[in-house]
């Protein structure tokens, strides 16, 4: 099986050449078929002129050149979209990920995996800053998501090209494609990796704030588990109200006899804005349905494309 | 389309225009300083018949001119559009239909495209009423503050392109004003450039309020094009989330009132209140989620970066 290797580089100039030199070391001796994408993520320094360079000596590497920073999870869709071959693994370029490791990988895609997942067990960084923020990110990804992967924000990982392919990448979605896929139905397998200290520059992309990652995550869990059906997702969210709206109601009715206690215009209006807001949400999911039922990306088709992979082993 | 052109000259004609053969020999003499390899595309936005026959006129004499005239009111940005499909010259240059600049600047940013992408002109020294910088200043304090950028004059029609830039960014309707900071966000090289203001534009200029408030809007826009198209669940989801957690502490405070002091719930206003905003907050959010669900189903057709060059 042929491979492709995508890394993300953001002024990462020094970096550059020993990541060349280590990723060809690990994967030469393999004997497959390989290319490299570097993408050029619009580094302000020598990066891209570094990488070109390289790749004028060595056809199997290619630079991708942004015209300018668009952040990681566009530098590795931009990698995985001009990817050619069947394997897909995508890694850091700051050298904390070692590509000594990409055999690992390769034999368990071989075992039958859509995507393996690094682990950095022995995690090279900050405590506070990185390493703390980043297992509450993990554990509450895993509780949502009901995927229990111990490191999302890894980004040695090796997918299945029609698997990767087929998942939308934007934003900083990046993070969650082990989880999205594994809800769509694939196999993913997570194994333990090797991790150093950063050799040269600082560090560009930060852990994302909690807040951004716990939007992320329920717009996943949404998309994932109520996409195919937005009017089932929003119907049950409108439950809540139209119970209070019947609550309020029957208490309106046991005030208006008894007459007393308190205002019935505040407890009509009340009932008003529950019943309302509870058919909003209701037209809202069949809003939902209408945008799913037009547009022409749909869940079951990752479930499926994962099936046929099964079928051809 | 014939031959390609060194220049594309580009001049919307919308409410408000000057002496028509008067600047376009005006026009023509500052842009030959530069090239004599140039066509002009008049684009006249709505109907504009004096302004037509003046044109054909001018046509007929020779000039090279074309004229685009859109069916109805369309808005500047859109008959730039419309005229960057008719045309295919290598550089592209828009000019306002009326005296903004000196004539005779419009070769310094013409130059400028050696190295940016794109060249807009800053009017300096403003030789405006005090009345008219104030608005300008404001109007850009503002933009730039909430933009998080740094351009000094939106309102000048005077900009330099290279094809590419005119291809790759979309605008339309109103937001010609903005074509520099959309294409900035896109990665393109913008730059501008001081230049001369024209003479004769130096009136006080009082718009209707509407017309303030337009600008407004379009801030927000631009504001949320350029900050939220790919996850409007962070932007609707902050706005409902603290919606909804005002309400909540107001359902609170009111539940702590009526449990252990003993006040009344059933006639209290603010009960409203605070339902009323627990119930928007959801809404909100449930917009959000909508959004996503858009851009989700879309999500193959969006391209987020801009590739410059693969080697």
């Amino acid at each position: 099986m042929d491979l492709s290797i995508v890394v993300p580089l953001y002024n990462e100039e020094e970096s550059v050449k020993p990541l060349y030199d280590a990723i060809t070391h690990a994967v030469t001796p393999l004997g497959i078929a390989y290319e490299i994408l570097f993408v050029d993520d619009g580094s302000k320094d020598k990066t891209f002129e570094t990488a070109k360079s390289i790749a004028r000596e060595d056809k199997r590497l290619r630079v991708i050149k942004f015209r300018r920073n668009y952040g990681q999870t566009p530098a590795m869709a931009a990698g995985i979209d001009k990817a050619k071959n069947e394997i897909i693994i995508t890694m850091d370029g700051d050298l904390q990920n070692d590509p000594s490791d990409i055999p690992l990988f390769l034999d368990k895609i071989e075992e039958g995996y859509d995507i393996v997942v690094g682990w950095r067990h022995k995690r090279q960084d900050k405590l506070i800053t990185r390493k703390i923020p980043s297992k509450i990110a993990n554990w509450i990804i895993g509780k949502v998501t009901g995927v229990p992967i111990k490191d999302n924000g890894c980004s040695l990982k090796a997918y299945k090209a029609d698997v990767i392919k087929s998942v939308p990448l934007y934003s900083e979605m990046h993070r969650f494609i082990p989880a999205m896929a594994s809800l769509a139905g694939s196999n993913v397998a997570e194994i333990k990796v090797k991790h150093h200290a950063r050799k040269f520059g600082v560090s560009k992309y930060g852990l994302s704030r909690i807040y951004k990652v716990l939007l992320d995550l329920l717009t996943i869990k949404t998309i994932v588990s109520f996409t195919s059906r937005p009017m089932l997702w929003f119907s049950i969210l409108a439950i809540p109200f139209l119970l209070l709206s019947a609550i309020t109601l029957l208490i309106f009715v046991l005030m208006f006899f008894s007459e007393g206690i308190g205002s019935l215009v505040i407890m009509a209006s009340l009932i008003i804005i529950f019943t309302a807001s509870g058919f909003f949400l209701i037209m809202g999911g069949a809003l939902g349905e209408l945008i799913y039922k037009t547009g022409d990306m749909k869940v079951h088709e990752l479930a499926l494309l994962t099936i046929k992979d099964i079928k051809n082993q | 389309m014939d031959e390609q052109k060194e220049l594309a000259v580009i001049v919307p004609v919308s409410e408000r225009y000057d002496n028509v053969i008067g600047l376009y020999n005006d026009y023509k003499a500052g842009i030959e300083l530069y090239t004599k390899d140039y066509e002009f595309i008049y684009v006249l936005d709505g109907d504009f018949p004096d302004v037509e026959k003046l044109l054909e006129k001018l046509y007929q004499d020779g000039e090279p001119i074309k004229i685009i005239r859109l069916s109805k009111w369309f808005g500047e940005a859109t008959a730039l559009t419309a005229a960057f499909k008719k045309t295919n010259g290598k550089n592209i240059l828009t000019l306002p239909s009326y005296y903004q600049i000196e004539p005779s600047e419009i070769i310094k940013l013409l130059e400028r495209l050696n190295e940016a992408d794109m060249a807009v002109a800053w009017r300096w020294p403003r030789k405006d009423s005090a009345f008219n910088k104030l608005q300008a200043k404001v109007f850009h304090s503002i933009f730039n503050s909430i933009i998080d950028d740094d351009f000094h004059d939106l309102g000048c029609g005077v900009r330099a392109l290279r094809r590419k830039v005119a291809d790759e960014v979309p605008v339309y309707g109103d937001q010609h004003r903005f074509f520099p900071v959309l294409a900035s966000r896109r990665g393109f090289r913008v730059e501008e450039v001081k230049v001369e203001q024209s003479q004769r534009e130096t009136k006080t200029r009082l718009y209707k309020p509407g017309v303030y408030l337009r600008r407004l809007l379009d801030i927000l826009t631009v504001f949320f094009l350029a900050k939220f198209t790919k996850k409007p669940l962070r932007f609707f989801g902050l706005i409902g989330s603290a919606t909804f957690a005002l309400g909540g502490l107001l359902l609170i405070y009111l539940l702590i009132e009526r449990i252990f002091l003993g006040v009344d719930l059933g006639d209290r206003p603010l009960l409203l209140l605070a339902s009323l905003l627990v119930v928007l907050g959801v809404q909100i959010f449930a917009i959000g989620l909508i959004g996503e669900l858009i851009i989700f189903t879309h999500a193959k057709d969006i391209k987020e970066y801009t590739i410059e060059e693969i080697v």
